[in-house]
């Protein structure tokens, strides 16, 4: 057990009662307001403790008493204390907080339960476990804390989200990333960029069928769960957090400089025209020292039967790559207010953010090489200047389609603005003694405006062309969400009993439109007034809009169920149906059942001394994925195909849009979690290991579909099966755990393996033969290799012209470059099939330090960047990579694996210390803590590109390097006040 | 009370609306709607025709890059796009020219999907028509369009497969035999062409009236040899005195001084291309419908903005061998740009280029090798992505020619030499000296169709497709066949790859 101390001391006096008061704290020594003190002997007494951490008794007559010391979060204390007459008793206690007992409180979906009853696989991260520093985007919080929960970050962009994955990928269509529930309301990602980092109370990660299937069809890719900070009884707050940061290109690629390149180039038979003669580092200029910062004003009260909070945030990140940058404004206000008793109970949400972002263009095309501004820089000559004489931007005639990325960041306008409100009631009426009657609604609209000019002066041929392009995109989605609840939690004799019914209903409508003009006699109204381009260039695209809904209606059942507090059940039933299924197949079961035995608590563990806790779990769910397919991909649609010229004029030409599909159907996820919770030593070793094995059916996808007799090449079908099966643990030890230090070391750690079982499957009664299926660079879909595998040429060297040369593998003397080409074979998959994180804590006093370590591995990466730079057929109007010159490669005609790289890394992602003020004297203030965080400090990898963190969550660009926005290294410094 | 209240919501909640799951469309049209309205019956044919005009993607027949034009033309003598010692152009267009062409090069698979995409379209044109009980001639009009893209299919991949209704399983469309298909096309046409309207220009400007669809069955039999083994000479020849019972003449080769390039030939070549001589045009306005890039991608940088003040793409060229067989007295050869005083107009600042190209791979060409064309002169609108010159695929200096083959190939070469005359003298040549021969009717269609999308058919069907050339050597006879694209076959492992490709 963990050890709290308290320290009694009396005063002696001559009355009959006494009284008894003092000071409660943290683990952390700061005063804990609102904890619940009461005594029960002679009389039973009960308060509550002020801001300053004391309570009071005034008048407690002679006698012994429980004392019991309740305050949410932290362990509960109960001792026996005698008083004595007459004297004054002073008894302090310090309380340890709940974050791996279990007795902590966890989120389930649609309810909570304590730690020791939960049956499934459910990882929580309360507030004092989150990263700290330079926190833009709150899934940075939980970067390497829990096992199987892949958080990865690719570059550095203000405002780009980190990517989680949880147990993998298990649909190839998309629908990967986990749902979002934000204090009960459901949404995707992006739902997180609503929330201030620092009111996160807790996170929840619901990774196994049998906790998600609650969630059903929206919960197939796992559920995070985030619970905000609300004020404990009886208390107020004031409090600010500050963090600011400077951050730095954690690594650069080594292009050659303009000797290098003129040596090389003169190899190269590149003419003396092509150089002029400049030297210039053109990712330098383009990039400079970023900052961020964010600032949170939190206030709130608890007071009676009312409780509200509200907090204002600012984010603001200005980007490594010039004219990059965001800003993220979040104001919310909760407000719950009991009545009746406290049978009833309301609680309103109010939160609005606007989020402002000012990006370097992305898809910069050029012949052959399309990618983001900061890589195009790559490409330029160092030899060519960045201005001419007279000040305007360089640019080459005599190169075709010559971009100065220079000029296209000074002068390109590229905005937008994305305004986010939702606001959430909810009531619950406790209608008899354990049954409560709920409703839920939430409603979030987002408005999403993006502006964009790009004039002549871009250096871009299709500005020279046109004089200008200015266009405005909004984009706008209204979500809602209701549901009607039923609880009733009983417990008699040994049983307990908690059941839940509910109905919900929701629905997402997307709509927006697109205005473009073009040819402006000048630059200075940029995008804000279209009405001055040119109207005979009005081409067809130029205007547009679009509007296209879902919803998704369900019942659910779920029953909790415990006997002795041994043996747990929970089982669920939840009933789907979603409208973008074809007309007989819109409905979908999703069943699921869970046990936990507490073996600790068995009559014969009683004698042992090994375990202090022992509990074995095992969960059987189905889960459907519905969300990764967009509306109206069952029906063959007839849309806007530009124009054509027929009967003497031009007219509007309409054509099929898709291939349509009206078996499209549910897929379904079948998985199988087995896990035991123990802890040892006192407690002080605790740990985790699940093991599990997910089945997905009836995959979605877009397949590749011969042409003839399709229109278009894809078509999304239910194909095929795939499986994922992993292993995970978490580890952490108290090493050391006395009053003034404690060191804990936490590790976790999982192993993924995945398995594409089978991909052949029928579309219109025919056998289709999918397998081999292109997924990402050179990586197929292959039955009985792991999504996105590596089938490749294999490089022999060069030939005499210097073109590069692969093994002829079936000596036919041909290279066939197919699919499924004799001449591939395995090189490795996509996939990491391993993700680890070490995570110690060290405290002393005031002073405590944090590590974060993580990496992944097992898996390779093509390197797309390093292949288009390397190639000397390219050096008369690129720069290419220093380490290109050994291979001395003209050409080729192969994508083989030469550029195949392993993707193991391990990063030390963040350092933070901090120091707590010992502020009892000063008056207004109630704690106060300042912080020093150093971000992404080291990577230890063998990979040759900028960093090793690419796309691995499937989509464009998986698996491979195709050039992205710095990462960053930071280094942060954070202050935390609490006022009173 | 509040119990019963709580059942009775729920109640209500259950029974109403909660469970309607229609998928609701907004912003398009069901096909089945769409199709079976009057309105759609007659957009289907309109759908067909966008399948033609050249565009960014590899569609289309002719007017943009990396499609059926690039495929068909840059495989020839008649221009290249050589690789730049200044890094400019990827190394697959030269691939082209050299005849080593990969399965996997995107002209390949982007002209495949465009034939089958178009030969779908043209199916649900037919059916559609026939349920809508359109106009006959209509129905006709889909009909050979449908065969127009099956003749372009086997043309250059040989044994393909066969569809002609929509509703098809690909278990059921096997590749079939190229002499079948020329079967079926040979077919379809006689039994729909005098359906067709005899009308010319107009609301027919652009579409296979009678007179087109003759030209079509015109080079269906003037290939039948390379098709099918047999040659079908006498059936071409009167295919195409079908053709001029429409009343075609070769437009005027006047000298005109308000065409930039000084002749009133170029106009066959400009905005509106002339009904005199014009059998079937694309209409192209850039950015619109289509586009026509020829020219600006031919000519460099700087010279494109000093003529037209938008820059160029310093691509395709016209190699030597090719330029040096130009009469300098022919009109025709004001097409192309090259040395210090070329042709058509010179601003300050116009590019001088060399007639001569060193190389064409590795180490590529320099800047300003290679002579340019400006036979389609850029028609307004245009930019540096095109411009709106229409493109001709048939024109009746061809047919001429065709009939002069005929004779010739029928050892009647005296009746063919007033045709091939004709021609050479609308183009200020003289007229022939004696009876034309195969390779005078081979040299008179490189002059008056280059860069017109006839070279590699022309090639092949004399003889001289895989010959040397310039800087090249002899091909492989298997590359008279182009190959089945890679993805295609990914795609249908049912399909069979042309011989030595793999």
């Amino acid at each position: 057990m963990i050890s709290a101390c308290f320290i009694l001391s009396y005063v002696l006096s001559f009355a009959q009662t006494s009284s008894m008061g003092g000071k409660i704290t943290d683990e952390t020594n700061q005063p804990l307001a609102g904890t619940v003190v009461s005594l029960q002997g002679n009389t039973s007494q009960k308060t509550a403790t002020g801001s300053d951490g004391r309570y009071r008794f005034n008048s407690v007559p002679y006698g012994t008493y429980i004392v019991r010391i309740s305050s949410i979060g932290y362990q509960e204390i109960t001792r026996d204390i005698l008083v004595q007459d007459g004297g004054q008793l002073i008894v302090d206690f310090k309380m340890e907080p709940i974050a791996t007992g279990l007795e902590q409180v966890v989120v389930v979906g649609y309810g909570t339960q304590k730690r020791r009853d939960v049956t499934g696989a459910v990882a929580t991260i309360s507030s004092e476990d989150l990263n700290q520093g330079p926190i833009t985007n709150p899934l940075q919080q939980i970067s390497g804390k829990a096992a199987g929960v892949h958080v990865n970050q690719v570059g550095g962009e203000p405002g780009s989200a980190p990517n989680v994955r949880i147990r993998g990928i298990s649909s190839l269509i998309g629908g990967n990333d986990p749902l979002v529930v934000i204090d009960g309301v459901q949404g995707n990602m992006d739902l997180l960029n609503q929330l201030p980092p620092s009111e996160i109370e807790s996170v929840d990660i619901l990774k196994d069928a049998s906790a998600t299937a609650i969630y059903g069809s929206r919960g197939a890719p796992g559920v995070i769960i985030v619970t905000t900070k609300t004020n404990r009884a009886g208390t107020t707050t004031l409090e600010y957090n500050a963090v600011s940061s400077v951050d730095a290109i954690s690594r650069k690629l080594d292009m050659l400089d303009a000797d290098q390149w003129w040596e090389q180039a003169q190899i190269y038979g590149v003419p003396a025209s092509a150089n002029h003669g400049s030297r210039t580092d053109w990712y330098d200029i383009l990039t400079k020292n970023g900052t961020i910062q964010n600032h949170t004003l939190s206030l709130g009260g608890n007071e009676r039967n009312f409780n509200y909070r509200a907090s204002l945030n600012f984010i603001s990140q200005d980007g490594v790559v010039l004219r990059s940058n965001f800003q993220n404004y979040i104001g919310r206000i909760q407000a719950t207010q009991k009545a009746f008793d406290d049978k009833l109970s309301i609680a309103f949400n109010l939160n609005g953010s606007v989020r402002n972002t000012e990006g370097s263009p992305n898809g910069v095309y050029r012949p052959a090489f399309t990618a983001n501004l900061i890589t195009n820089a790559y490409l330029m000559r160092p030899t060519d200047p960045v201005l001419n004489t007279d000040g305007s931007y360089y640019t080459d005639g005599n190169v075709f389609q010559y971009i100065n990325p220079y000029a296209l960041s000074q002068t390109v306008v590229n905005e937008g603005s994305n305004n986010n409100l939702f606001g959430t009631v909810k009531a619950d009426l406790e209608l008899t003694k354990g049954l409560i009657a709920g409703i839920f609604g939430s409603w979030r609209r987002v408005d999403n405006n993006w502006g964009y000019y790009l004039p002549a002066a871009s250096t871009m041929p299709s500005a020279i062309d046109n004089q200008g392009i200015a266009n405005i995109n909004n984009n706008r989605q209204d979500e809602k969400l209701l549901n009607l609840s039923l609880n009733y939690k009983s417990v008699f004799d040994n049983h307990s009993l908690d059941v839940l019914g509910l109905y919900e209903w929701q629905s997402q409508l997307y709509y927006g439109n697109f205005a473009q003009a073009k040819g402006f006699i000048n630059d200075i109204t940029r995008y804000h007034a279209l009405q001055l381009g040119d109207l005979t260039r009005v081409q067809p695209g130029d205007f547009s809009s679009y509007k296209n809904d879902r919803a998704l209606v369900s019942f659910l059942a779920r029953v909790n169920y415990g006997y002795m507090d041994r043996y747990l059940l929970t089982a669920s039933f939840r009933r789907d149906g979603s409208t973008v299924f074809g007309d007989n197949h819109k409905w979908g079961n999703f069943p699921s059942v869970s046990l936990a035995w507490r073996i600790d608590q068995e009559p014969f563990m009683q004698g042992q001394n090994i375990f202090n806790d022992l509990k074995l779990r095992a969960g059987y769910g189905v889960t459907g994925n519905q969300q990764g397919l967009y509306p109206q991909n069952a029906l063959q649609l007839v849309g806007y195909a530009g124009q054509t010229y027929f009967g003497g004029e031009q007219i509007t030409n309409y054509a099929i849009s898709q291939n349509g599909n009206k078996d499209l159907r549910w897929e379904t996820k079948y998985q199988l979690n087995i896990g035991l919770d123990f802890a040892v030593l006192d407690s002080r070793l605790r740990g985790t290991i699940d093991a599990y094995t997910a089945t997905t059916k009836n995959l979605l996808f877009n397949y590749t579909v011969p042409q003839p007799p399709y229109p278009f090449g894809n078509i999304v079908a239910n194909v095929g099966s795939m499986l994922n099966k992993g292993l995970e643990a978490s580890l952490s030890y108290k090493l050391i755990d006395n009053s003034n230090t404690t060191l804990t070391l936490a590790a976790n750690g999982a192993s993924l393996r995945n398995r594409v079982l089978k991909l052949s499957g029928q579309i219109d009664g025919v056998p289709l033969n999918t397998d081999f299926v292109g997924w990402g660079t050179n990586s197929y879909l292959v039955e009985g290799k792991p999504i996105g595998s590596f089938y490749m040429l294999e490089n022999l060297g060069k030939d005499e012209n210097n073109k590069e040369t692969v093994i002829d593998r079936d000596g036919n003397g041909i290279i066939d470059q197919g699919a499924r080409s004799p001449d591939r074979y395995y090189a490795g998959g996509a996939l990491p099939t391993y993700t680890y994180g070490f995570t110690p804590s060290f405290r002393y006093k005031n002073f405590d330090a944090a590590m974060v370590w993580r990496g992944s591995g097992g898996n390779k990466i093509y390197n797309t960047l390093r292949q288009n730079l390397s190639f000397f057929e390219n050096i008369g109007k690129s720069n290419l990579l220093e380490n290109a010159v050994p291979l001395g490669l003209y050409t080729t005609e192969y994508g083989s694996d030469l550029w195949l790289e392993p993707g193991d890394f391990l990063r030390f992602e963040n350092l933070t210390l901090g120091y707590r003020f010992d502020v009892e004297r000063i008056r207004c203030i109630s704690s106060l803590r300042v912080s020093l965080t150093g971000n992404n400090l080291a990577v230890l990898t063998s990979y040759s590109g900028i960093d090793p963190e690419l796309n691995v969550g499937g989509g464009n660009g998986f698996g491979s390097d195709g050039g992205m926005y710095p990462r960053l290294r930071s280094i942060a410094v954070g202050l935390h006040i609490n006022l009173k | 009370m509040i119990n019963k209240l709580i059942s009775l919501c729920f109640a209500v909640v259950l029974l109403q609306g909660c469970t309607k799951l229609d998928e609701n469309i907004y912003d398009k049209y069901t096909s089945e709607d769409f199709y079976n309205s009057k309105e759609g019956s007659d957009v289907a044919l309109a759908a067909v025709y966008a399948q033609i005009p050249g565009n960014w993607d590899g569609v289309g027949y002719a007017g943009a890059d990396r499609g059926w034009y690039d495929l068909n033309s840059m495989s020839t003598d008649e221009q290249v796009i050589p690789h730049r010692n200044t890094g400019d152009w990827e190394l697959d267009f030269a691939r082209l020219y050299l005849r080593q062409w990969l399965p996997t090069d995107g002209f390949i698979n982007n002209t495949w999907n465009w034939l089958y995409k178009s030969v779908f379209n043209a199916n649900l044109a037919v059916a559609q028509l026939e349920t809508a009980n359109a106009d006959p001639s209509k129905i006709a009009e889909a009909k050979v369009l449908r065969a127009f893209f099956y003749y372009l299919l086997i043309d250059d991949f040989g044994d393909v497969p066969f569809f002609t209704d929509n509703n098809v399983t690909v278990d059921k469309i096997p590749q079939e035999k190229r002499a079948v298909i020329f079967d079926f096309i040979v077919k379809e046409i006689n039994e729909n062409v005098e359906l067709l309207s005899s009308a010319k220009g107009g609301v027919y400007y652009g579409r296979f009236n009678k007179w087109a669809g003759y030209a079509l069955l015109a080079k269906l039999y003037l290939n039948a040899e390379v098709y099918t083994g047999t040659p079908r000479w006498q059936e071409c020849l009167d295919a195409c005195n079908k053709v001029s019972e429409g009343g075609f003449s070769l437009h005027s080769g006047a000298a005109d001084n308000s065409h930039p390039l000084g002749y009133k030939y170029f106009e066959l070549f400009g905005d509106v291309l002339p009904d005199d001589e014009t059998i079937l045009a694309i209409y192209t306005r850039v950015d619109v419908v289509g586009r026509n890039i020829f020219t600006v991608r031919s000519l460099g940088g700087s010279d494109a903005s000093a003529l037209f003040g938008y820059s160029g793409w310093n691509g395709s060229v016209v190699p030597k061998d090719f330029l040096d067989k130009f009469n300098d007295n022919d009109i025709r050869k004001r097409q192309f740009r090259y040395g210090a005083s070329p042709f058509g107009p010179r601003p300050a600042g116009f590019t001088i280029y060399s007639v001569e190209l060193n190389n064409i791979d590795n180490p590529g060409a320099n800047p300003n090798d290679g002579a340019r064309s400006q036979k389609f002169f850029p028609a307004a609108p245009a930019n540096s992505g095109g411009a709106s010159n229409d493109f001709p695929i048939y024109r009746y200096a061809d047919i001429l020619l065709m009939k002069a083959e005929c004779h010739v190939r029928m050892n009647n070469a005296g009746a063919g030499k007033p045709f091939v005359d004709e021609v050479r003298q609308r183009a200020g040549l003289q007229a022939l000296s004696a009876a034309p021969t195969l390779e005078d009717i081979y040299n008179e269609r490189g002059f008056e169709l280059a860069w017109e999308g006839h070279r590699r058919q022309d090639m092949i069907r004399f003889g001289t497709f895989l010959l040397p050339r310039g800087l090249v050597k002899a091909a492989q006879s298997y590359r008279l066949l182009f190959p089945i694209p890679t993805a295609a076959l990914n795609a249908n492992p049912l399909l069979t790859q042309n011989p030595e490709y793999n």
